[in-house]
Parts: structure tokens; C-alpha cells; sequence
């Protein structure tokens, strides 16, 4: 049954024997030769389905939607209408058993009947509050999580990937949309076919960490490819204490630089942000990095992944050189910390060491290093890192 | 792969008014009448760039009081100050290096990497060896210095001139401290020497020194020392304590006995062994005949020879004690000292006999 608020209309139905009662008699008139009042009982809402009507309504496929044309505030959102509707309830309130009432009470059948004035004005008054209800928790918006700024999708958590076709779980990982940007393909078809691209990374905070682009017409699907596809190609990262980098690296990915500088616990991640949310999920703790060249995302991210995979532990530098590797830390004095010995044995001849250092120095640094350094942002003390 | 040296201290430990873990370094020189006995100057210096070196001198009328009644008392006893005592104790302290040096509480970088070879390996390690012997250098036992109660002039005149004591200090910078004139002209005219308390104050507010508080701190009253013995920071105080006072002194003394106290009450040795107060605190028991503890403690942690020399030092020290004796007659070495000295003088004969006896099966199984 259709029940519409417009008044000038009757809830009639299917029911020949419903319209048979709600409808009154019709007063005898004397024959009058005027034309007949044209009362039609059906018109187009009733002949339609809710579907239907409703894609007259909302008009998603128009020529208004394609290319992009659709205004965002004009958007309409459909509603169920005939949720919280019984069959057998009605304006008049009669009880049908079977429907509204139970068939056997006490052993006999029951007969229909009608509700009292007063019940039925508290029936309706009840589906009315329930109705109003539902409208206020669908209008209350959730708080999205912020991301890196009020708008922007990057930094924002998606929760764990979902679980693989053989039912591994990966609950211990979490994944960082990095980017969401809108993409144009040029097609014969349609001029200009948008889709959706984003850059999710994946990582359990403890060396294993991936990312992967996914790109789909729609956020939420693009969103949802590109985290389980993540999983797909992860990387794990090798880590000083489980806390920062081997050795100080400069990689470099297309036109994108990005320089990383170890450092000693309690320094915090100041990088990017995109590289801070990145060394959160691989679950480097502390690092300077500095990105030089192109910020473009996307190879910020691979400079990233490709640097640090690239990196050269302890133990490798050891059997590289067949030295002793050795720590000296300016808290401890000069005592000397074994941190990798050559599984073949140290060589005899010791390393050489030229006076001044073979590195390459950049000039950003050398003029911090100096004090000559002329920006605002240079000596900043910040809390939240 | 750039390599540090810090010099022999750090002085970057020293900044930032954190004077708790500065780093002080006593250096002990003979004098040059070698032929007399054993004169011995102690000095007490806290290196730092920016400070002057401050060094005391033990003046010479207290050292020959001081001289004299040792001599009295018995003639072989040892004193602190004895070549053979200080190896015993240095040996006893031990030499951790990871003790040593413990990462301390500055500012952090990030560490730094050198390729070495085995050799230069073991010449980093013997380095920081030395370096370690060098910071634990022990604070000197020296006797408490005398009260000073000279009254230099009694001017009727000028009684009643003021409400306020006058203190005349003299400020040459090329005077020793200890040699300095600090005057006092009280209100009733009398014109005396500035006690120790008065002089320490007045050379602080004169030449102060990194770490001295002009006043000293209430750390060390005495429920405030029980708070921090509970949390087994003696060492913490102890490095105050010698920042803060003169080695002399009655503060001094009182608050290094109060630590080593609490130490013996509940047998924290282990707190101090590596640092350089564990000679002190053997030294302390050892004069109060109390070394059970402690040679429970060291045979509990299998360390024989640390035992086997702390049992000769007190013969050393007390050598008309039975156990002395005993050993005088047997010439008795390594284990049977310790036998012997369970039998006599110790009040737990029972675990010291049965760790000797245990020690000896080990080294009865391992020769085989």
C-alpha cells in the first residue's frame, strides 16, 4: 500500500472489499444534465513502484549528471516510505486477525474488528514518533576523522585490510590513505571520463609496510582496491633498535630527492608528513628527512620504500668490509660498543681514513650547520611532531 | 666514519646546571721528603673549562697532629692513604665498563660509527679502561678538621657599632683557599677567624664553584636521605655530597656514614661496586669490624678473590685481631684466610665455611 501525504488523495488499494467499506456512499442526486465529475481513484503513483517513482525524483541519469554538470547541494536522497507500514494497518484502525491481530484467542477465531478513536490516534501518534526518530539519526552527521587538514584525505586511517579469499585476517595492520585525487581519461565515447586515484600505504608498525594505488569512479571502491591491494606488495624494512634508520641515505626517484638522517631516540619524525605517516606504519620512530625536488606524492613514497630497502645494516657493512663495526656514543664517554662483527673474521689491515671526508656536503646543510641559515621556520620548536 | 675523543671528562655533562653526575678527579701526589713517612697531599678538583682548578692543601699543623697520634695508637696499622690498601681497594671496586659508563643524562645526538680492526679494537677498550681507572679515582678519607676558635683582637670601642656581623675576606686570586683570611668583626667588637662553616660559604660566594650551592640542599637532611635510599640512589647523593662539601668536613663525613649505613642495613653493595665509592665504603666497614655483609654478598656472587683481599685488608687493618694472628702464625693464603677468619671473628661462620667448601670442589672438578 501507498500512503502519500497529499491529501486530496484516498489510501486506496488492492482490496475491492477495503475500498468497498472506506469508501461512503454516494448521495442521490436528481439527474442533472451538467457533465460528470471526473473522479479518478488511480493515477501514476499507484501504477508505478517506489523504485521507479523514485528515479523520477532523484534523476541520478540525466543530462544534468553526466559530465560532471550536477550541482552538489541539489542532491536528493531517497527514503524508504514504507518502512515501519503492517499489512492490515490503516487510517480507519481495524484489526484484521492475521494480520494486525492474533488469529486464535482463547482457542476461538477471532472476528474483525475496529479499534477505539482514542487507541487508534495513539497507534498513529506512535508510528509518527518513531518516523520523526529516524529521520534525526539519519540527518546527524558522524565526525569524520581529520586527516592532515579538515578536507583532505591524506593521513585518514581505513582500519585493517580485508580479509584474504583463504581467510587470513590481517588485523595487525593498518592502513594510510597518503593521497585522493579526482583523474581524467580523455575516451572517444564521453569527452572526459573522471575516476577517482588513490594511495594507500599499509603497515603493522613493525618493518612490514607496502603501498599500492587503486583507482575506481567511484572514493570509497578506489579507497578500498587500493588498501587491499597494498598487501600485495609489501617490503620489509630493516631497523636501528627498532627505532630509526642504519645510516644516514639520500635517495632519489625521478625528479623527487629525499634525504633521511638517523637519529637518536626521542628525536620524533620530522619529515613530510606523508613521510611521517609512512615511517609510523613501518614503525620508525625517530628521523629527520628532508624532501628536495618535486613533492609529487606518489614518488615521494617510492623514494621512500626504494631507499629504505636499500639500506645496509650492521651486519652486512661488517661482512662488506671485514671490520669491526663500532658505536661511540657522546652519553657514554669513550667506551667503544661492538654492534657487528665479520662472520669471517676481522682483517688485519686497518681502514684508511683521509684527513678530510670524502661526502658530498649540501648547501642547505652547511649553511644551517652555520647559523646563516635566513628563514623563520628554521630554529621552530614544535610539541607535536 | 668520523670518530670522537672526549677528553678526559666530559664536559658537556657539566652544562646546563645538572651538577649530580659532574665528573670530580682527585689526584694524589707525593711529596718530595720521600725519606719521612708516607706524606701524602690529597687534592680535590672539579675540572671544567670555564672554572679554575680549585685544590686544597691539608695544612701542616694539622698533619703533624694528625701524625703524631697515629703513631700512638699501633705502628703496623694501615692507613687509607697506603699504597697496598688503595690496590686492595681498587681491586675490590672492580672495573665495569658498562657501569662506568652508563649513558648519563644530557642532551642526546645521534651516535657515531668507526671500521676498526681486532687491534684497534683493544686499544678503544684498553683507552676506555683508562679512562675508567681515571674516574674511579676515589674521595679521601681524611681525618675531620679541627674547629677554628682564634679571637685575633678584643676592641671594647667598637661594641655596639652595628647589628650585623662584618666578614673580611681576602680575594686574591693566586691564594690557596685554605690559606685564605677570612675575618669576622662581631657586633660586640671582637675581631676573630671565620669558622669552617663561614669560610666554605664565603669562598663559594667569592670563587664559586660548579655544582656548590651556597647553602647546602636539603637532600641532605635526614629524612630527606631516607626518601632517596629507598629509591637505591646512593650514588646520586654520594656525587652531590662531594660536589657540595669539603672532604674534611663533619656534613661530609656524617652524610657518606649515613649512606654507607643503609648500604650495610640492607646489603646494597652492589649499588656501589664500579663506582668510586666502594673503597670508602669497605674502608668504613672495615674500620667497624662489620665485613660480614659484605663478604656474604661477594661469595653469594662468587667473586673468591674479591673476598680472599677483602679478608687480608682487615688483617691489614686490625692486626692484633685474632684472625690476623691466626694467619700471621699459618701464613695462611687465598681460601684459608677465609677459613680462618670464619672461625674467629665472622657471625656467619656457617655460609662462609660452606661457600669456601663449595669453591673448592669447583676448582677440585675443573682441574681434573
Amino acid at each position: 500500500l501507498l500512503s502519500t501525504g497529499v491529501g486530496a488523495l484516498r489510501a486506496l488499494g488492492g482490496a475491492a472489499h477495503l475500498s468497498h467499506l472506506a469508501r461512503r456512499s454516494p448521495p442521490q442526486y436528481a439527474p442533472v444534465t451538467a457533465a460528470l465529475q471526473q473522479n479518478r481513484h488511480s493515477s501514476f503513483f499507484n501504477k508505478l513502484t517506489a523504485d521507479e517513482l523514485w528515479r523520477g525524483v532523484l534523476a541520478e541519469s540525466g543530462a544534468g549528471a553526466r559530465k560532471g554538470r550536477g550541482k552538489r547541494t541539489k542532491r536528493k536522497i531517497k527514503k524508504d516510505l514504507n518502512r515501519g507500514q503492517n499489512l492490515g494497518e490503516g487510517r480507519a484502525g481495524y484489526l484484521w486477525p492475521g494480520l494486525n491481530s492474533p488469529v486464535y484467542r482463547d482457542g476461538s477465531v477471532q472476528k474483525p474488528s475496529q479499534r477505539g478513536e482514542a487507541e487508534q490516534k495513539e497507534v498513529t501518534a506512535a508510528l509518527e514518533r518513531q518516523r520523526d526518530e529516524w529521520d534525526k539519526r539519519r540527518k546527524t552527521k558522524i565526525k569524520r576523522e581529520r586527516g592532515w587538514t579538515g578536507y583532505s584525505w591524506g593521513g585518514i586511517s581505513l582500519g585493517p585490510p580485508d580479509p584474504g579469499p583463504n581467510g587470513e585476517t590481517y588485523e595487525d595492520f593498518d592502513s594510510r590513505v597518503i593521497e585522493v585525487k579526482s583523474v581524467f581519461n580523455v575516451t572517444a565515447k564521453e569527452s572526459r571520463k573522471r575516476s577517482i586515484s588513490a594511495l594507500v600505504a599499509v603497515g603493522n608498525g613493525n618493518g612490514a609496510a607496502g603501498f599500492a594505488l587503486g583507482k575506481a569512479a567511484d572514493k570509497n571502491t578506489a579507497l578500498r582496491k587500493a588498501k587491499n591491494r597494498a598487501m600485495h606488495y609489501l617490503y620489509y624494512i630493516e631497523r636501528y633498535n627498532n627505532h630509526t634508520i642504519y645510516h644516514d641515505i639520500e635517495s632519489k626517484f625521478k625528479r623527487t630527492t629525499l634525504r633521511m638522517k638517523k637519529q637518536n631516540k626521542g628525536y620524533g619524525l620530522r619529515c613530510h608528513r606523508a613521510v611521517i605517516t609512512l615511517c609510523k606504519l613501518i614503525g620508525i620512530e625517530d628521523m629527520y628527512a628532508k624532501v628536495d625536488g618535486s613533492v609529487n606524492l606518489l614518488n615521494i613514497t617510492r623514494a621512500l620504500f626504494h631507499g629504505l630497502a636499500n639500506q645496509e645494516t650492521h651486519q652486512n657493512l661488517a661482512d662488506k668490509k671485514k671490520l669491526n663495526v663500532v658505536e661511540f656514543r657522546a652519553e657514554q664517554g669513550t667506551l667503544p660498543i661492538v654492534v657487528a662483527r665479520p662472520q669471517l673474521g676481522a682483517r688485519k689491515e686497518p681502514e684508511v681514513e683521509d684527513d678530510v671526508p670524502n661526502t658530498r656536503l649540501h648547501w642547505a646543510d652547511v649553511k644551517a650547520s652555520q647559523g646563516v641559515k635566513r628563514s623563520v621556520w628554521a630554529g621552530v620548536k614544535r610539541t607535536i611532531w | 666514519m668520523l670518530f670522537t675523543t672526549s677528553p678526559s671528562i666530559p664536559c658537556g655533562s657539566l652544562k646546563g646546571g645538572s651538577s649530580i653526575h659532574s665528573r670530580s678527579d682527585i689526584i694524589y701526589s707525593m711529596a718530595a721528603s720521600s725519606f719521612t713517612r708516607c706524606l701524602v697531599r690529597s687534592y680535590f678538583c672539579v675540572k671544567c673549562v670555564d672554572h679554575v682548578q680549585t685544590r686544597l692543601q691539608t695544612t701542616t699543623r694539622m698533619f703533624c697532629v694528625s701524625a703524631s697520634r697515629s703513631s700512638f695508637v699501633d705502628a703496623p696499622k694501615a692507613q687509607f692513604t697506603d699504597t697496598e690498601v688503595q690496590d686492595i681497594l681498587t681491586k675490590i671496586t672492580g672495573l665495569d665498563l658498562k657501569k662506568v659508563f652508563r649513558p648519563i643524562r644530557q642532551q642526546l645526538t645521534p651516535p657515531k660509527y668507526k671500521l676498526v680492526t681486532d687491534t684497534e679494537l683493544e686499544e678503544a677498550v684498553r683507552k676506555a679502561e683508562e679512562q675508567a681507572k681515571h674516574l674511579l679515582k676515589m674521595p679521601p678519607v681524611l681525618p675531620e678538621r679541627k674547629p677554628i676558635n682564634d679571637v685575633l683582637y678584643e676592641d671594647q670601642m667598637l661594641e655596639g657599632m652595628d647589628t650585623a656581623k662584618y666578614v673580611f675576606t681576602d680575594i686574591n686570586f693566586n691564594v690557596p683557599h685554605r690559606e685564605r683570611f677570612i675575618v669576622v668583626r662581631e657586633p660586640s667588637g671582637t675581631l676573630r677567624k671565620a669558622t669552617w662553616n663561614e669560610r666554605d660559604r664565603l669562598i663559594q660566594v667569592y670563587f664559586p664553584k660548579e655544582g656548590r650551592k651556597i647553602t647546602p640542599p636539603p637532600i641532605f637532611k635526614e629524612e630527606n636521605l631516607r626518601v632517596v635510599f629507598e629509591q637505591d640512589r646512593h650514588e646520586d647523593v654520594l656525587n652531590q655530597c662531594i660536589v657540595q662539601f669539603e672532604p674534611d668536613s663533619a656534613e661530609f663525613k656524617n652524610v657518606l656514614m649515613l649512606t654507607y649505613e643503609d648500604i650495610e642495613k640492607h646489603g646494597k653493595y652492589d649499588l656501589l661496586r664500579s663506582t668510586r665509592f666502594f673503597g670508602g665504603l669497605t674502608w668504613h666497614l672495615v674500620n667497624g669490624r662489620r665485613i660480614d655483609g659484605l663478604l656474604v654478598d661477594m661469595l653469594q656472587r662468587d667473586l673468591m678473590q674479591d673476598a680472599v683481599r677483602l679478608v687480608h685488608l682487615f688483617n691489614l687493618v686490625h692486626p692484633q685481631s685474632e684472625s690476623a694472628q691466626q694467619a700471621q702464625t699459618q701464613q695462611a693464603t687465598d681460601l684459608d684466610l677465609l677459613k680462618i677468619y670464619a672461625q674467629y671473628e665472622s657471625n656467619r661462620a656457617g655460609f662462609i665455611e660452606l661457600a669456601v667448601q663449595t669453591c673448592e670442589q669447583a676448582k677440585a672438578l675443573s682441574s681434573f
